[in-house]
């Protein structure tokens, strides 16, 4: 196959991938969606639409917007096919987003290639048939490994993975970028000890910190082009 | 506790189940669809299958701490619909937060079995639905759009790196700018470093600020446990490094984490 070939063949396969992936999405969403009604049929009770309202302008507003800079900052590092399952699977930054990047880090994809699609939709795929029958095998398991996860002994594990992966990956990305990484890491620590308000909408912050160490990177790439072009 | 029987029925897992395994299908088919076409297009079916192998030892730690989560949110919701959530589309965090505003507008005050009514159940299931489908409605309607315009899927050049963009505008004069294609990957790692800043910020402001304003008095285990998962990184790499242990690179974000975990198991026993 020559390289114009593949290109026509990668072209129609993400076609189809479109096509797929909004079918899927449509079905989902109607799932989701439908889902509460027929358990409230079965319950005796529909959903109280006022109080569902009520809540959601309280609260979904936010997700809502968390959910439009999420699908913005996403939809290009994962490519469609890896986009159109991230949306459905859900848990993106602490497991979806990392486990891409790392697998398109081990293998060498280059981010915008044919070659980073595939391989973030192969990595979004194996991660969440984990998720899915980790928990399916943990619900059927749910009765005799409950005292064993919920031993107050290992809560302090479970309570701070988070914090965990973050350390993980500041190794990796702050290693080889260091001069990018100081500026937002000592903008964001003054910020959160000045106003600990924050500390609570944390993934909000992460918006004008990635725009700062954007910025930061395009001053350096524009900067080093310069200098090998002009 | 009527209602935590009812929503523990065979007919409460065969609704989320259902879902669950129509997800689980289309994990498949994407999965299948791309690795053919992997092949197709010349990819290395060795690199293919190295990000699987990366992927599911990834994903194995984080999975368990969401099994968690359903084990907690189960006491209140029943085990089927946490497990539906965290099996698909949700995050414990998000979850918790919207079940939480759910219960408080329907007037059960928050989630607990003792208040729970068949109404604020199925209120706050249809909430915790509503409030995250966004990505997938956006997906529906624009990716094809938005990947279109920011020109994603495009062969890799021979040394791997993006496509080169034309170094000529369309007036035909040389481009004083660089093209934008390249940066796509400086990017993305500048997002990464701007997201993992934040995190870290956080933590140093809940043990500087989180019990009153510099007076060091709050939360020191998330630091801690970012400082320990950060040095066992370092070891794994050092390990890939100078040791030309390649294979750890697969394991070393999984296996960073576990040893953070049990540190911090550890220095909880200490406190």
């Amino acid at each position: 196959m020559t390289t114009e070939d593949k290109q026509k063949y990668f072209e129609e396969y993400n076609n189809n991938t479109h096509r797929i992936g909004r079918i899927c999405e449509a079905a989902v969403i109607i799932m989701l969606l439908g889902a509460p009604f027929v358990i409230g049929a079965y319950l005796g009770a529909m959903p109280n639409m006022s109080a569902a309202l009520k809540a959601f302008l309280a609260i979904g507003i936010v997700h809502l917007i968390s959910c439009v800079v999420e699908y913005l900052i996403y939809v290009p590092m994962l490519g469609a096919g890896g986009s159109y399952l991230a949306f459905i699977t859900g848990n993106l930054i602490n497991m979806k987003i990392p486990c891409a990047i790392n697998a398109r880090d081990i293998v060498g994809a280059k981010t915008g290639t044919a070659e980073n699609e595939i391989i973030s939709t192969l990595s979004i795929a194996a991660s969440s048939l984990v998720t899915i029958a980790v928990l399916a095998l943990g619900v059927l398991m749910m009765i005799p490994l409950q005292p064993v996860l919920q031993s107050p002994v290992l809560q302090p594990a479970f309570e701070n993975v988070v914090p965990a992966l973050f350390g993980a990956m500041a190794y990796k990305y702050y290693k080889g970028n260091l001069n990018i990484a100081p500026v937002p890491l000592v903008l964001m620590t003054l910020l959160f000890v000045f106003v600990p308000g924050l500390i609570g909408s944390t993934s909000m912050m992460i918006i004008p910190s990635g725009a700062i160490s954007i910025a930061i990177a395009y001053a350096l790439y524009v900067k080093d082009w310069r200098k090998d072009h002009l | 506790m009527e209602i935590l029987s009812k929503l523990n029925s065979p007919v409460m897992y065969l609704i989320s189940g259902s879902i669950v395994a129509f997800v689980a299908l289309l994990c498949v088919v994407f999965a299948v669809r791309a690795y053919r076409a992997g092949k197709a297009i010349g990819m290395d079916t060795k690199k293919m299958k190295t990000a699987i192998v990366a992927s599911v030892s990834f994903a194995a730690l984080p999975s368990i701490a969401i099994l968690l989560g359903v084990i907690a949110l189960s006491g209140s919701l029943g085990t089927p619909w946490p497990w539906l959530r965290l099996s698909v589309i949700g995050a414990l965090h998000y979850e918790t937060q919207v079940a939480q505003a759910a219960a408080e507008a329907v007037g059960v005050g928050g989630l607990s079995a003792a208040n729970m009514t068949p109404e604020a159940f199925s209120t706050i299931a249809f909430l915790m639905s509503l409030c995250i489908i966004w990505g997938m409605v956006f997906c529906t309607f624009t990716c094809k759009k938005y990947t279109s315009k920011l020109g994603t899927g495009k062969m890799a050049e021979e040394d791997g790196s993006a496509p080169q963009e034309p170094a000529k505008d369309k007036s035909g004069k040389a481009k004083n700018r660089p093209p934008l294609s390249k940066f796509a990957d400086r990017a993305m790692t500048a997002t990464f470093i701007g997201m993992v800043s934040t995190y870290i910020g956080s933590y140093v402001g809940k043990l500087v600020s989180g019990g009153g304003l510099l007076k060091f008095k709050g939360d020191w285990m998330p630091l801690a446990v970012a400082i320990a998962a950060f040095l066992a990184m370092g070891f794994f790499m050092w390990l890939k490094d100078k040791k030309k242990a390649a294979w750890v690179d697969s394991f070393s974000i999984a296996g960073s984490m576990l040893i953070a975990m049990a540190a911090a198991i550890f220095m909880a026993g200490l406190a």
